[in-house]
């Protein structure tokens, strides 16, 4: 039997023209995670891929910023979350970066011991003042290099004065003993040059709560609470300690953020229909409540998908079942942002400077391309 | 011991170029960017948004080791662009990109903080 017109497969009524078939849609927009692994997850950039079909999914700037979306879900003094949608993974990943390592900060670097005797060794009560957060704006210092000078407007000094009475109770150290100093360092330099005079540390020209930037809101200690040390009876600490700014590429202490993650958003969805006993039980497995049960009437249960954004793909729902009930799936533009902020900056803030970061390395990749 | 200092992951020393061009002798319309002081933040998102450029037919980036701070990026097009233009082209796209979701997100930030007066 021969047709006396060719067909094309394209041309089929019941193939949609114009945007994709389903299950490539499925491939190129959602990751599938299997009880094994996930597949489908790479992304797919190329505008001519899908070519055969008829289909370009070319994306230029302006068509980024007709399809981006951003939601605040939750923001609290310390944390946001937020949704982006529209982006790739690796512009996701670039902020996440840049938020763990690249935004400055303040932190303790030179500490200068005076009197350390208690049971915490010199370098480790160093360590722990760097770990301590600081509640300066990084934005109105400059970084100090080796060459420079210590002076007010690249340090800023803290002392801390502890003793512990022979005969008393101990002592706890908390980080509310480091006291500001907005003059400078206190402590001399020993010269050999008797006729010199004594310089101290840093050369302060004026004092820091002078400048109009300090005097709304006084440089200290983040949160007051923080255990330093504790002190024995007869025991003394008395040190004062430099703080300067840097970044989270070069030590942890500089990291703005406790932490900062993103998650993509999950979409799970039903293959079959799961009644009666069958939907209780998957109702049960799921430690955070994804799926929920829908009355059909005449004591007819069905099992529906409540709220899958809570989904932490703990696989409980298949894991050692014979057929697939449930399919998991990612939204492979959909990005479920987390910061948790130290205190420094507030989690918007920190946000906006991310992005300021990246341009501003995306212009010095382009601008010194000779 | 023989581990380099921590800023040497960002500061170009004196005398080196940051980004620096070689043009591949074997295949036309094909080059290597090798950038100095950077890692995958920025070589991810300039592979995927060279990807998004139909000329490009192969664009990659590589750290050749994660001692030494530096990426290469290789890039071949079609007869109908160059390396140097998709690299431009690619990261002014990016600045767009990264403009527009700055604006976003400072007005979804203002809208927040509207509604959440409002809710009180």
């Amino acid at each position: 039997m021969s047709s006396s017109t060719k067909l094309s497969a394209l041309d089929m009524p019941d193939v949609p023209m114009g945007h994709l078939p389903e299950h490539l849609h499925l491939q190129r927009t959602r990751v599938v995670c299997k009880a094994d692994a996930p597949i489908h997850t790479e992304g797919i950039q190329y505008s001519g891929a899908y070519a055969s079909t008829g289909v370009d999914i070319s994306m230029g700037p302006n068509k980024f910023c007709k399809n981006f979306k951003i939601e605040v879900v939750r923001l609290t003094e310390d944390e946001i979350e937020f949704d982006m949608v529209g982006i790739d993974a690796s512009l996701a990943n670039a902020f996440r970066r840049i938020l763990i390592a690249e935004v400055p900060t303040m932190a303790i670097e030179k500490v200068l011991m005076v009197n350390n005797t208690s049971v915490i060794a010199d370098e480790v009560l160093a360590h722990r003042l760097g770990l301590v957060p600081l509640n300066a704006d990084p934005r109105l210092f400059e970084y100090l290099s080796e060459n420079d000078t210590p002076n007010e407007r690249n340090t800023i000094v803290y002392k801390m004065e502890v003793s512990c009475k022979k005969g008393g109770s101990r002592v706890t150290v908390k980080s509310d003993q480091l006291k500001w100093l907005p003059n400078g360092s206190e402590l001399q330099m020993t010269t050999y040059d008797s006729s010199a005079k004594a310089k101290s540390y840093t050369s302060f020209s004026c004092s820091q709560d002078s400048l109009p930037e300090f005097s709304k809101k006084p440089l200290g200690v983040r949160f007051d609470d923080i255990i330093l040390a504790k002190l024995g009876p007869g025991q003394v600490i008395e040190l004062e300690a430099h703080a300067v700014k840097g970044m989270g590429k070069v030590h942890a202490k500089w990291s703005p953020v406790a932490t900062a993650w993103y998650r993509m958003l999950p979409e799970v969805v039903l293959l079959k229909e799961v009644k009666g006993d069958d939907a209780e039980k998957l109702v049960k497995k799921c430690p955070v409540g994804v799926f929920d049960i829908e009355d059909l009437g005449n004591g007819e249960k069905k099992a529906a998908v409540a709220n899958s954004r809570a989904c932490t793909l703990c696989r409980e729902c298949v894991r050692g079942v014979n057929e697939e009930l449930v399919e998991l799936r990612r939204v492979k533009d959909h990005f479920i942002f987390t910061i948790e902020s130290t205190g420094a900056f507030s989690p918007e803030e920190l946000f906006i400077k991310a992005v300021k970061i990246l341009e501003e390395k995306c212009d010095r990749v382009i601008s010194e391309l000779s | 011991m023989n581990a380099p200092d921590r800023y040497e992951r960002f500061v170009v020393p004196e005398g080196t170029k940051k980004v620096s061009y070689e043009r591949d002798t074997k295949i036309v319309n094909a080059a290597s960017f090798t950038v100095e002081r950077e890692d995958h933040t920025i070589g991810n998102i300039l592979r995927m948004q060279l990807h998004r450029d139909p000329n490009v037919l192969f664009a990659g980036y590589k750290l050749p080791h994660p001692l030494q701070y530096k990426i290469i990026v290789r890039i071949q097009t079609t007869s109908q662009s160059s390396p140097t233009q998709a690299y431009s082209q690619a990261i002014d796209d990016l600045d767009k990109e990264l403009d527009c979701l700055k604006k976003g997100f400072e007005d979804e930030k203002t809208r927040f903080e509207e509604k959440l007066r409002q809710g009180y």
